[in-house]
């Protein structure tokens, strides 16, 4: 009973960054690959990879987390170890419904990773306690 | 106002299915999604709703339409970012997909049979199906080693010859794949390598046909294949895909090694369509329109062939500064004002079959028509600078699909977009005609024809048929185009601008001696106030003698002949290319042959009869003096004679003027059994003499004559014009004698 889209999507992953290191670009297949896979939420989430929306959270301890700012402005906190969103599409599309991989905003994040273009952030502990 | 929360969008299968039929590009604006908001932002929504319609007084909230910053799919992009470039790389993968669907549909016999060769087509059987996250993804067996023309970076060997292919959701619906199915992919796909994987992983599946399936179709088993299509348990979350240990910004990122092997995402033979952003002309009028996503103005520049040239009317008439140019002279006042209002307009097909109309500017004189016709009738231009203003369907614009129907199937083979961009001539069939057509506006440089171009090898010379021809064609409606002899005219309304025009048309294969099977001698064709008619045909028009004509693109349905927008009527002494040496009209017998009046006449028809008088209709028959000399009606009585006239007109005396008689009659014929048939008769004094001497003698005299005298006397054959036909309650015809303007002759007739 073994799933392949998550092998399929790393694989992506992997090709994203390894040829956006090489040339700073994304070819077109690339794209083109990454709406199949993943749908809708494809475009939206490369255009919050546009926005540069991703930041990456750490604090002294060690923490580390990852903010979102989604299309409303809204922050979503998402985490290094799993996958979970807190916005209504994850909820929905991924955990209930088993219709997605991933909601834009965790997209987001891994694509933001394989460019290295995710911003990078301190805070305090305090602050990350209240962020997770 | 609460902040709507709106994420996720409606799945892109809703797009999928309205491309072909929606009449606007992108019509979507605002759309709630079905399912997949939180029950909360629905509640806020219905909140918001109820607190719009409460409060009427409130301005529109802009924020309600547009949640701020919500992923509307019409938000824009930032410009040269990669959300931007995705989209449009899908919207013209999206009418790619839609075009071939349309095609393959229609197509499905033939391309089992001679598309496999092609390069770059997969051949897969079908060994295992199951479901993950909305897809489907299939275990497939290979059946054809990979051609030449596969650009494959792993090379698949020859033993490994099993694949995974995904089928996202709509392509999955529509193939439904199952255990022992054969499926034909064609390109553009792409093939996937994954580190620790055997199979290579097939993606972007979209064109996707199957060629036989192990089950049945009417097996009642198919839903239930559709079901055993298992779900995969969805992936545990823990399961990150990698990255997201790796915090580095872009300064640290360089040292960092990947694990991966060097394996690609390879596309195959990616049809050229996709990559094409550069200055060079675009060869597909689809793909310039389709990828601007929006209705608006096309950058691109397409090359098209222009098909046809035409005018349409333009809705207003206020080109006043032109009309006081123009003469003086107020019969021709009502010609200008038709032809001030009417706009140039092409109708062109690009070299993949896709039609298009674009209206230009206004004409300024009758003749730029037919310049511009010989201009660019035929010819590759380029088409630049237009705005796109609508799509349009069938279902309601039959007249504008007629004529593309007319120019279907092409001239030559047609270009796809759904294949490989090596094989450009291999269309075996075009399938049936477009559905859809582009409605464009540009202005006078919009079309600009190719430099050293004769005739395109897609133009469709509008053939000339005879009329014999086209009213035997089974075809219940048609486009056509012949050459006539007009009989006789008839206009609506006595400015010929304004209302319908009535022809009756004859040529040479109705008119022939004994044909063996005999069709009807002359034919009524109708011009619409939609057609805009030249100066010169107005003229001709307005004048009684016969003429030859030209007619291009005219309609036929339900038997009758129609000249509506896009059809085109012009003289023949402009026409350049007149086989024969003598112009059709002298050709003709003379008098020329009319149908016999009977019960199947229908209106606007010539015909001939013979009958005898059974009645005069006395309210309306009276007669006046005339002039011999010029026609005219204005008589005096001349003042040094009082018995003469003299003539206003043409200034001269009279010593005995002509009469002239208005007379309705009945008329019976033998062989029209209880048709009731009135008759007026012409006005013209010598034709009454000779038919009607005594009635004619008696009239004169104003009074006292014998009505008696006349019945019973037998006219005919005289050629009528039908004018009105009832059936109920009896068949009641009203016919109007007409006088065939002989040919040669200059007998005036009034």
């Amino acid at each position: 009973m073994r799933t392949f889209l998550p092998a399929v999507a790393e694989q992506l992953f992997r090709d994203i960054q390894k040829i956006y290191e090489e040339t700073t670009q994304i070819p077109d297949d690339l794209l083109i690959a990454l709406k199949f896979v993943f749908g809708t939420c494809a475009l939206q989430a490369l255009d919050l990879v546009d926005q540069r929306s991703v930041t990456c959270l750490s604090s002294p301890s060690g923490r580390k987390a990852f903010q979102v700012i989604g299309g409303s402005g809204r922050l979503y906190t998402c985490f290094l170890s799993c996958h979970y969103c807190p916005c209504p599409a994850f909820t929905y599309t991924v955990l209930r419904r088993n219709q997605g991989l991933l909601c834009k905003h965790i997209l987001a994040v891994y694509l933001c990773q394989a460019m290295a273009v995710t911003q990078q952030e301190s805070i305090s502990d305090q602050q990350m306690s209240a962020v997770l | 106002m609460k902040e709507l929360e709106i994420s996720g969008y409606v799945s892109d299968g809703d797009d999928l299915g309205c491309t072909l039929t929606s009449s606007k590009l992108d019509s979507d604006v605002f759309s709630l999604q079905s399912g997949e908001g939180s029950k909360k932002s629905v509640r806020d929504w219905l909140t918001s709703a109820q607190a719009m319609l409460q409060t009427p007084q409130k301005p529109m909230d802009r924020q309600f339409k547009t949640p701020e910053g919500s992923t509307k799919k019409k938000r824009k992009f930032k410009s040269g970012g990669l959300a931007e470039r995705l989209n449009r790389l899908h919207c013209r993968q999206r009418s790619a997909i839609s075009f071939w669907r349309h095609k393959s549909i229609s197509d499905t016999s033939v391309a089992a049979a001679t598309t496999v060769d092609r390069p770059g087509v997969l051949v897969l059987e079908v060994l295992e199906v199951h479901e993950e996250s909305s897809m489907q993804l299939a275990h497939c067996e290979h059946q054809q080693p990979p051609r030449d023309g596969h650009q494959e970076r792993n090379a698949v060997s020859e033993e490994t010859t099993r694949m995974l292919v995904l089928f996202n959701r709509e392509t999955a619906a529509q193939l439904i794949p199952a255990p022992g199915d054969v499926i034909h992919i064609y390109p553009p796909w792409q093939s996937l390598s994954i580190e620790g994987f055997i199979c290579p992983v097939i993606l972007s599946t979209h064109f996707s046909q199957k060629v036989s399936s192990a089950s049945k179709p009417d097996d009642m088993s198919l839903p239930k294949i559709w079901l055993s299509a298992e779900r995969r348990l969805p992936y545990f979350l823990g399961q990150i895909f990698g990255l997201l240990d790796e915090c580095k910004t872009k300064s640290e990122g360089r040292a960092k090694q990947s694990k991966c092997s060097a394996s690609f995402l390879s596309q195959v033979a990616a049809s050229d369509v996709l990559c094409t952003f550069g200055t060079r002309p675009c060869l597909s009028l689809l793909e310039a329109i389709e990828g601007l996503g929006q209705a608006g103005n096309v950058d691109q520049d397409v090359d098209v062939v222009v098909q046809r040239v035409y005018s349409v009317p333009m809705a207003d008439y206020q080109h006043n500064s032109v009309i006081d140019k123009a003469q003086s002279d107020v019969s021709l006042l009502s010609n200008v004002k038709q032809l001030l209002s009417a706009r140039l307009c092409v109708l062109v097909q690009d070299s993949f079959g896709i039609f298009s109309t674009v209206r230009l500017q206004p004409l300024s004189s009758s003749d730029e028509l037919h310049q511009y016709c010989q201009m660019w009738q035929g010819r590759t231009c380029v088409l630049r600078g237009v705005k796109v203003v609508e799509r349009v369907t069938r279902e309601r614009h039959s007249r504008l699909f007629s004529l593309i129907d007319s120019l279907w199937p092409p001239a030559t083979s047609l270009k796809d977009h759904g294949n490989s961009l090596s094989i450009l001539n291999e269309i075996g069939s075009p399938g049936p005609p477009p559905s859809f057509c582009y409605l464009l506006s540009g202005h006078q440089s919009s079309v600009e024809p190719r430099e050293g171009q004769t005739v395109s090898p897609l133009y469709l010379h509008p053939a000339s048929r005879t009329l014999r021809d086209i009213l035997r064609s089974e075809a219940k409606s048609c486009r056509c185009s012949f050459i006539a002899t007009v009989l006789y005219k008839r206009m609506q309304s006595t400015d010929v601008g304004q209302g319908e025009v009535w022809l009756v048309l004859t040529d040479p294969s109705l008119q022939e001696e004994q044909p063996e099977r005999p069709c009807r001698r002359t034919v009524a064709l109708c011009v619409s106030t939609s057609c805009v008619l030249t100066s010169s045909v107005l003229e001709a028009l307005n004048s009684p003698a016969v003429c030859d004509m030209s007619f291009r693109d005219a309609i036929r349905e339900h038997g009758v002949l129609l000249c509506a927008e896009q059809s085109v009527i012009e003289t023949t002494t402009r026409q350049d290319s007149l086989s024969s040496s003598e112009p059709q009209v002298k050709t003709l017998p003379q008098p020329p042959r009319l149908d016999s009046l009977s019960l199947e006449t229908t209106p606007n028809s010539l015909c001939s009869l013979t009958g005898v008088i059974v009645g005069v209709d006395e309210n309306t028959a009276y007669s006046w003096p005339a002039c011999n000399l010029c026609g005219s009606d204005n008589l005096e009585v001349s003042a040094e004679k009082p018995q003469n006239f003299h003539c206003i007109s043409c200034k001269s005396t009279l010593d005995k003027p002509d009469t002239k008689v208005q007379l309705e009659v009945f008329l019976s014929s033998s062989s029209l059994g209880n048709c009731t048939l009135k008759v007026k008769l012409i006005q013209q004094h010598a034709r009454i003499k000779s038919i009607l001497r005594d009635l004619h003698d008696r009239l004169l005299q104003l009074q006292g004559y014998d009505v008696e005298s006349v019945l019973g006397k037998e006219v005919g054959p005289l050629a009528v014009y039908v004018r009105v036909v009832t059936r109920k309650p009896a068949l009641w015809m009203g016919l109007e004698e007409i006088c065939l303007q002989a040919w040669l002759s200059n007998q005036p007739m009034w």
